[in-house]
């Protein structure tokens, strides 16, 4: 109850936020908005089921050019239709993909997991740029129609509010269900899991597709709030690697810790050393470097282990027999 | 004669690409360690070369000594002072992140000191080139390659025949039991890591001449020297040679029969389908029990 309360007001306080920010500061809220729900849905797999995806930027590439061709193809003039089913067909096509590619690439663990995912990402990409229809290399067109007057960083503040909301509450169901506890268990020992009667495979596939609709879904949203893109806005390598260094940063496998890690990095390279540019790179590096070695759980395993300091030692017993 | 000609590109490339990987090999083989800073190493090895030709006129193909000297202690120093740490604070995969934020760092570092611009080693046979029956090799390629046998070679026989050698492969296949055996664990793997970025940075001293490079052509080493190994097998020269080799060929291959736009996705497709057919190369693990 006291955590439903404590939600409802950080969702009110961040609805009349904007009334309070200039536009600059609407849009790095807005940035950190889609940062927080993109190490999310890594987390989903990443974070879950121990599935480190090195090339999860592939959905929001592909999610952002399937929207873009859909919407063209069906000859959608703009407003709230269009953008809904680009949006909603974006989370679907990247969905189908990974069902797709599920099967064989989830055989794979650990690092070569990662880099097969990093490859599919590079191939689907430099496929966008040089298969001519695809019109990665030239860019393409999406129209957005904004609702009555609103400012678009105000508007695309809130969807991607929005969209965090849903990435999180979908986070929480999963991990509250069998279903996340399935994924635990794979992330813990997955032949273990499997002897005990765990439906790996199944529970992999349909994890891999949820974090990959979701993040088609943020993608194609993205897409939107660019209105113009080509390969290279979307198809990023930086924003695969910043959803792992977000929930790295927070702490892996938890709900609170991605948003908690986008939250401190992007405040710390955007407005911190926003003036700075040509230091970025270092700072990230030294970020990531201190964080693994001075707390390898994240902000959460930090408060975690300061709540739970006192029980964890307690005085010296006696003899092991009184200790038990 | 085209299809010579490009197999010929091919073998020549895939011979700098296997020298440029096998520093990482090791690295990967032995210490399972998935070494992001490697293409740094290699990098900074091309600058360093660079550093040696423009200042004391060095020829690149002996910069490779020196810089090798020099990069055997980064590498050993980094390993145990920092890599060592992660792996016994956290994990293997937090060592990865370590890697890849010191990768960022030294990356940014290298702008900030050299520019982000591209930079090429040019001395003075530079531009020649051999023609054998009609088909044409660069002098530079050749050299290369040249360069990158007597390396490999150089290597296997150290890992084969060698005490020092012996060493490493008993820690790669069972660090407890080389440990009771007298040998000192953190110390071999601080030498062996010590290797790796040495043959990586001796093998950036004579990239400098093949290929032109700038600090953000580290991703590009790095994800090379991983295909390379993927293709061939991890933690042995002749993986390595053949790896690079395949690589070569695919990539000049598909430059001259798709199209040049086209050899990233063809190589990263070949890794994608080589990582779901045989995860463990076309070679297998050197080290046996190490994986």
């Amino acid at each position: 109850m006291m955590r439903f309360l404590g939600l409802a007001g950080a969702v009110a306080a961040a609805a009349v936020l904007p009334e309070f920010l200039p536009p600059f500061y609407v849009r790095v809220v807005q940035f950190f908005f889609f940062s927080a729900a993109l190490a999310l849905a890594w987390n989903i797999m990443g974070g879950f089921a121990g599935y480190w995806s090195f090339g999860h930027t592939v959905f929001i590439g592909m999610g952002g050019f399937a929207a873009a061709h859909l919407v063209t193809a069906l000859g959608l003039s703009a407003g709230p239709v269009q953008m809904v089913t680009g949006i909603v067909f974006g989370a679907l096509f990247c969905g189908a993909f990974a069902a797709i590619i599920a099967y064989p690439i989830l055989r794979l663990r650990g690092i070569y997991f990662a880099i097969a995912m990093l490859g599919i990402s590079q191939v689907v990409a430099e496929l966008a740029n040089n298969v001519s229809w695809v019109k990665g290399d030239v860019g393409l067109f999406i129209e957005t129609k904004l609702p009555g007057d609103i400012a678009p960083e105000r508007f695309y503040y809130y969807v991607f509010g929005g969209l965090l909301l849903v990435t999180a509450l979908a986070s929480f169901l999963i991990l509250r269900s069998r279903f996340g506890y399935g994924l635990l268990a794979i992330r813990e020992d997955e032949d273990t899991a499997k002897m005990l009667g765990v439906p790996t495979e199944k529970l992999k596939i349909l994890g891999f597709v949820a974090s990959a609709a979701l993040v088609g879904m943020l993608g194609a949203t993205y897409a939107y709030s660019l209105g113009y893109f080509t390969t290279g806005s979307l198809f990023r390598v930086d924003f695969s690697l910043n959803m792992i260094i977000y929930c790295l940063i927070g702490g892996i496998g938890t709900i609170a810790g991605p948003i908690l890690g986008a939250a401190v990095m992007l405040f710390l390279t955007q407005v911190v050393l926003g003036g700075v540019l040509e230091l970025h790179l270092l700072v990230t590096g030294a970020v990531v470097v201190v964080i693994v070695l001075s707390m390898p759980d994240g902000i959460m395993g930090l408060l975690g282990s300061l709540t739970t300091r006192k029980p964890a030692t307690p005085p010296a017993p006696a003899s092991p027999e009184v200790a038990r | 004669m085209l299809v010579l000609q490009t197999a010929l590109n091919g073998l020549v490339l895939g011979g700098v690409y296997s020298l440029a990987a096998v520093g990482f090999s090791l690295i990967f083989g032995a210490l399972g360690i998935v070494n992001l800073t490697h293409g740094i190493f290699v990098i900074c090895g091309a600058y360093a070369s660079m550093m040696l030709f423009h200042g004391l006129s060095v020829d690149p193909f002996f910069a490779t000594i020196p810089v090798a000297f020099v990069f055997f202690f980064v590498g050993y120093v980094y390993q145990r002072y920092l890599i060592q740490l992660a792996v016994s604070r956290a994990s293997l995969v937090a060592s990865l992140l370590v890697t890849f934020g010191v990768a960022l760092i030294a990356r940014n570092l290298l702008q900030l000191g050299f520019s982000p611009d591209v930079r090429t080693i040019t001395p003075s046979y530079s531009f020649s080139s051999l023609v054998i029956g009609g088909l044409r090799v660069d002098m530079v390629r050749l050299i290369g390659v040249g360069v990158s046998l007597v390396l490999l070679s150089l290597m296997a026989l150290l890992l084969a025949k060698t005490a020092f050698g012996r060493r490493i492969r008993a820690t790669a296949q069972q660090p407890l039991a080389a440990n009771l055996s007298g040998v000192n664990v953190p110390h071999v793997f601080g030498q062996t890591f010590g290797l790796g970025a040495a043959f990586a940075a001796a093998a950036g001293a004579v990239l400098g001449i093949v290929q032109p490079f700038s600090p953000s052509a580290e991703e590009f080493w790095t994800l090379n020297a991983f295909i390379v190994v993927v293709l061939g097998g991890v933690g042995s020269p002749s993986g390595a040679l053949l790896g690079g080799i395949l690589l070569g060929l695919i990539s000049s291959f598909t430059a001259q029969y798709v199209g040049p736009s086209f050899t990233n996705a063809v190589m990263f497709l070949v890794l994608v389908v080589m990582l779901l057919v045989r995860p463990h190369g076309l070679l297998g693990s050197a080290f046996g029990e190490s994986r």
